[in-house]
């Protein structure tokens, strides 16, 4: 009986230390989504209110139509300046985010299972030495070199556009992939392919074929990590892209509230609109991102 | 008949040839795109850190040698930098192992609440690293931070704490950000150790009389050798350069106390429009992580290797 009620007793206080840590994990996000559903004048009341008073959806209507929220208005006068003509500007800058962080994921994928495959299973002269170079081309700090990548940028006229933002991404990403998908290829079996090969099948027939299907789940979640990598980039995002045609969603969201006069309601629909497809993401593909993330650290 | 030998020969020599350039075609694009962006770019930083490069002079580069490298050492900001890197690192690499090992021994146990666990502990290192950090900048606001209200609403507090205003509590709000960014993948990489212990060990432990922390220090810890070597390296490199974070939630500040020697980098450059010096100082960090590096790959070749040639 003693034994019995000490376990509860570990079991209650472990349960409780898991929701102080799920509070601790969840409650910001939640906050920020719960912000972005106020009024402005709530929002500003002390102390603020957990449960809103008057949940609305004026503020996300804002972002997308332009029509200026009422809850800004205080005794009758509209709080002008609080209200961020740059928050229309998330639609535009999270489809710059998801444009660009698509097509290096789609080209990670092609160009990493293709690079990584190799790596896997061919010998040819100098295979050690190249995987080493990816690798070790990412253990460059970035600011050290992000002048001289601006001017590559230049120099191949591509400022501003969606291409100068894809290839500086899919430099940082594909050196990750091709290491994360050699090690997954490693892990799966040669006998199928032999058996391909023996009935005529090219080396590139037996990936597509034979390979590929069975390397799925690695190859979700290396497509996953580039994506999320490409979507969240700032410092690039920030100098290599000028105009709304590339801005990407930190680059505005960072800019909006780093407007002293920002609309504090408007800033949170920014962030929870930025939140939203990652945070789709991370649980949409839960068990992959966790299995590969273990993958990559417990085989090497 | 006597026709299939011409007829096959050709094809012989063409699948030879592919079979023999297949592996370099495979690799070629990935190669091209990385070496554009890995060989040029150091060639031409290097370059630069010994002329002098000024945004508002733009067409006078004067060769200066270790002109900029000098002027960096010796700036006002150079020693405090460096202490306060040297306080953020350790702060936050220990922080996140401290995080990361106890969620993943929570997430190791039956508890009820070990799998909502699982589910939400993601979430945080899958947002944009300017969003946690505005999250959190929000949540500590002077005027209106959610923190301020509950402490206030608790009767913690009589009036509201300015956490980023003052150089101790914003440089504690600074690593509790990042604890909370960085610890998820730390889990789950301690996790990943914790599930490769087979049972059997735990069960030899407990028939041998060892207690709950005696198991823990004398099985558990050990075996997650390997996870802990890596974190540490990888930790310590990601907390030398954070820099979305710091650019959104205090901005160096107040009066330079979260400013890492990283901020300076990007301040010399973007700020001071001292290219020159930026790069330089941008070097030294890459040498000072270099070494922490080739740390990393002597902990890496004692295990077996991803490529064989």
């Amino acid at each position: 009986m003693n034994v019995k009620s000490k376990d509860r007793l570990k079991n209650f206080s472990l349960n409780l230390i898991a929701l102080i840590l799920i509070i601790f994990i969840v409650g910001p996000l939640l906050w920020v989504a719960v912000a972005s559903i106020q009024g402005e004048s709530e929002l500003l009341e002390k102390p603020q209110r957990i449960i809103p008073r008057n949940p609305t959806l004026e503020n996300y209507n804002y972002v997308f139509t332009g029509e200026i929220p009422t809850t800004t208005e205080v005794k009758g006068q509209h709080i002008r300046s609080r209200i961020s003509q740059e928050a229309r500007l998330i639609p535009q800058a999270l489809k710059n985010s998801f444009i660009v962080a698509t097509s290096v994921m789609v080209i990670n994928v092609v160009l990493g299972t293709l690079g990584a495959y190799t790596f896997s299973r061919l010998h040819f002269r100098g295979k050690v030495a190249t995987f080493n170079f990816f690798l070790g081309s990412r253990l460059i700090p970035v600011i050290a070199v992000a002048i001289p990548y601006y001017v590559i940028i230049q120099t191949m006229g591509l400022l501003d556009t969606y291409p100068s933002l894809i290839l500086v991404y899919l430099a940082l990403t594909l050196p990750f992939t091709i290491w994360f998908l050699t090690l997954y290829f490693n892990g799966i079996p040669e006998d199928f392919e032999d058996a391909a090969l023996i009935d005529g099948c090219s080396r590139f027939q037996a990936l597509a074929r034979v390979v590929l299907p069975m390397a799925l789940p690695g190859l979700v979640a290396a497509a996953a990590f580039a994506f999320m990598t490409s979507y969240n980039e700032f410092l690039f995002a920030r100098f290599l892209t000028q105009s709304i045609a590339t801005h990407t969603g930190p680059v505005i969201i960072s800019s909006i509230a780093g407007n002293p006069d920002a609309s504090y309601t408007l800033i949170s629909v920014a962030m929870t609109l930025g939140l939203i497809p990652p945070l789709i993401l991370a649980l949409a593909l839960r068990r992959w991102l966790t299995e590969g993330l273990s993958t990559s650290i417990t085989f090497r | 008949m006597t026709q299939q030998p011409a007829a096959t020969k050709p094809k012989h020599n063409w699948s030879y040839i592919s079979h023999k350039i297949y592996p370099y075609l495979s690799i070629l694009p990935v190669a091209v795109v990385i070496a554009l962006f890995a060989i040029y770019p150091i060639i031409h930083a290097v370059r630069m850190s010994f002329y002098q490069y000024l945004l508002t002079r733009p067409n006078v580069h004067p060769f200066v040698g270790l002109g900029n490298f000098i002027n960096v050492v010796t700036s006002y900001y150079f020693k405090e930098s460096i202490q306060i890197t040297g306080i953020y690192t350790i702060a936050t690499v220990t922080g996140v192992i401290l995080y990361g090992l106890g969620v993943a021994l929570l997430m190791n146990t039956k508890i009820r609440l070990s799998t909502p666990l699982k589910i939400v502990i993601l979430l945080p290192w899958a947002l944009p690293a300017v969003v946690s950090g505005l999250l959190w900048k929000w949540i500590l606001n002077a005027d209106f931070g959610i923190l301020n209200g509950i402490l206030y609403a608790l009767g913690l507090i009589d009036n509201y704490i300015p956490f980023l205003a003052d150089p101790t509590l914003a440089k504690i709000s600074l690593i509790m950000a990042h604890i909370w960014k960085e610890g998820p993948l730390v889990a789950i990489f301690f996790l990943a150790g914790l599930q490769l212990i087979p049972d059997e060990l735990y069960e030899a432990a407990k028939i041998d009389g060892g207690s709950g922390w005696k198991t823990f220090r004398h099985v558990t810890l050990p075996l997650l050798r390997p996870v802990f070597l890596v974190v540490i390296v990888y930790e310590t490199m990601t907390a030398i350069l954070t820099f979305d974070t710091i650019y959104v939630m205090t901005g160096g500040g107040p009066a330079n106390s979260t400013a890492l020697i990283s901020w300076f980098a990007y301040a010399e450059i973007f700020k001071s429009l001292n290219l020159g010096n930026g790069i330089a100082l941008a070097i030294i960090i890459a040498l000072i992580t270099l070494v922490l590096i080739i740390l990393y790959l002597r902990v890496l070749r004692t295990e077996e290797s991803t490529v064989s040639g």
